[in-house]
């Protein structure tokens, strides 16, 4: 058993600026904290410029130096999974779609639970200064007996953002994103193979509808924060797929069939209400 | 080269079943569940918090091939309860967890709002990031308004 079972979470932010946030997290086990982590790295989805095409380029650069230079450029990425339907993606399809520059993330300063091995010369504590959370713990005595039943407990993170969204936004969403893997590994062990799960909406980040997503409306763990309009899960294609603008430039058929391009279609850009029909239950 | 498209590792395709289940035919209460198109984010955690659970005798998760986008997930219950049903509460579980802290963290923003310290909403820097002027600048995003107000 845990000892962080019957707990609640606990968080205490110690700073909050324009494009970072300190804060420390307790009362949760290291797996949890860690998916938060990587879920606010790799998992978030935001805007970039994905598509280059170059008609003339009378500068010393290369194209694709100036094509990739320009895909880094963080571009506001707001509500983008609501508001828009194309060139979004996340950091697992590159790198340049994280929202996050770096995320710094350190528990058990005093190395108490020997989670690692300091190497050192002569001696240890001269050669591995203590870092700034040390002060948030309690000094191990020197004679104090290792506990191997010990588990880490608060965890330290910082989180710095690009700029394409907030520091805030970057948090609320990660736990937004958990919730929805989790929704969604859920809906696929109770849909057996009798009930056709709808695959294609099913996806990624599986942004359902917001209002009326199942996982979110009237269950016992429902945040009413889910259906805001600033934490919804709003619109729901899959992002970056060849559906997007990338279809119309590299002929490929469009599986979505919808418009192909800038989105031109009636519905194109500013997700139009329409959308929301496709999501899980019209 | 050879390397896999990247949006494979987060994309079901067309018809992919996002779980399978496969029982095991020589442990008793016991059963592999493949998760496709997850990674250790949703591995790890979950194996955490079927740990934690008293009914669970086992549990363990593997990521068999790094290049292979799915993860594996072993249970082994008391036989109080399914496999299948206890992964599908330690989710529950989770996302209650996740809630809370959800809640939490929304507290706790506003209070840093509320203080002034240069929040971290695009609306309470004082710049205007979307280069409009006028009325609809970006704060307006801070004001619990959303996109088809523009």
């Amino acid at each position: 058993m845990q000892s962080n079972e019957d707990l609640e979470p606990t968080v205490r932010i110690r700073e909050l600026k324009k494009d970072r946030v300190n804060f420390v997290l307790g009362n949760v086990d290291l797996a949890f904290a860690n998916s938060l982590r990587r879920v606010m790295m790799a998992d978030i989805p935001t805007v970039a410029i994905d598509m280059v095409e170059i008609e003339t380029n009378t500068t010393v650069l290369p194209d694709e130096f100036i094509a990739h230079r320009l895909g880094m450029i963080p571009l506001i990425s707001t509500n983008c999974d609501e508001a828009m339907r194309y060139t979004r993606g996340i950091a697992k399809e590159h790198a340049k779609f994280s929202p996050c520059s770096a995320v710094s993330f350190e528990y058990d300063p005093y190395n108490k639970l020997r989670h690692t091995t300091y190497w050192y010369e002569t001696d240890i504590k001269g050669e591995w200064p203590l870092s700034e959370n040390a002060k948030e713990e309690e000094a191990p005595r020197d004679d104090e007996p290792f506990d191997f039943n010990a588990k880490p407990n608060k965890f330290y993170f910082e989180v710095e953002t690009d700029g394409s969204l907030g520091p805030q936004e970057v948090v609320m969403k990660g736990l937004a994103e958990l919730q929805t893997k989790l929704a969604n590994l859920i809906l696929g062990l109770k849909s057996g193979p009798e009930h056709d799960m709808v695959a294609n909406d099913v996806t990624v980040n599986g942004h359902g509808p917001a209002i009326d997503n199942p996982w979110t409306g009237g269950a016992t763990w429902t945040s009413p924060a889910n259906t805001s309009a600033t934490t919804g899960w709003g619109g729901s294609t899959s992002p970056s797929r060849g559906g997007g603008a990338s279809s119309s430039w590299s002929s490929q058929p469009t599986p979505s069939g919808g418009g192909g391009g800038w989105g031109t279609g009636a519905n194109a850009g500013w997700g139009s209400p329409e959308r929301r029909s496709n999501g899980w239950n019209v | 080269m050879n390397a896999p498209a990247r949006h494979e590792s987060y994309v079901l395709e067309d018809g992919e079943k996002p779980v399978e289940l496969i029982e095991d035919t020589k442990i008793p209460n016991a059963a592999t569940i493949k998760i496709v198109k997850q990674d250790h984010t949703l591995g790890n955690m979950l194996r955490a918090q079927l740990l934690a659970m008293p009914e669970i005798l086992f549990a363990g998760y593997k990521v068999p091939h790094p290049l292979h986008p799915y993860f594996l997930i072993k249970i082994q219950t008391d036989g109080t309860k399914t496999p299948q049903a206890v992964l599908e509460q330690a989710c529950t579980k989770l996302i209650g967890t996740m809630s809370s802290l959800e809640t939490k963290f929304k507290r706790e923003f506003s209070y840093k709002d509320i203080e002034g310290t240069s929040g971290g909403v695009t609306a309470s820097t004082g710049e205007d990031p979307y280069g409009t002027v006028g009325g609809t600048g970006g704060g307006a995003w801070g004001r619990g308004r959303d996109y088809l107000d523009f």
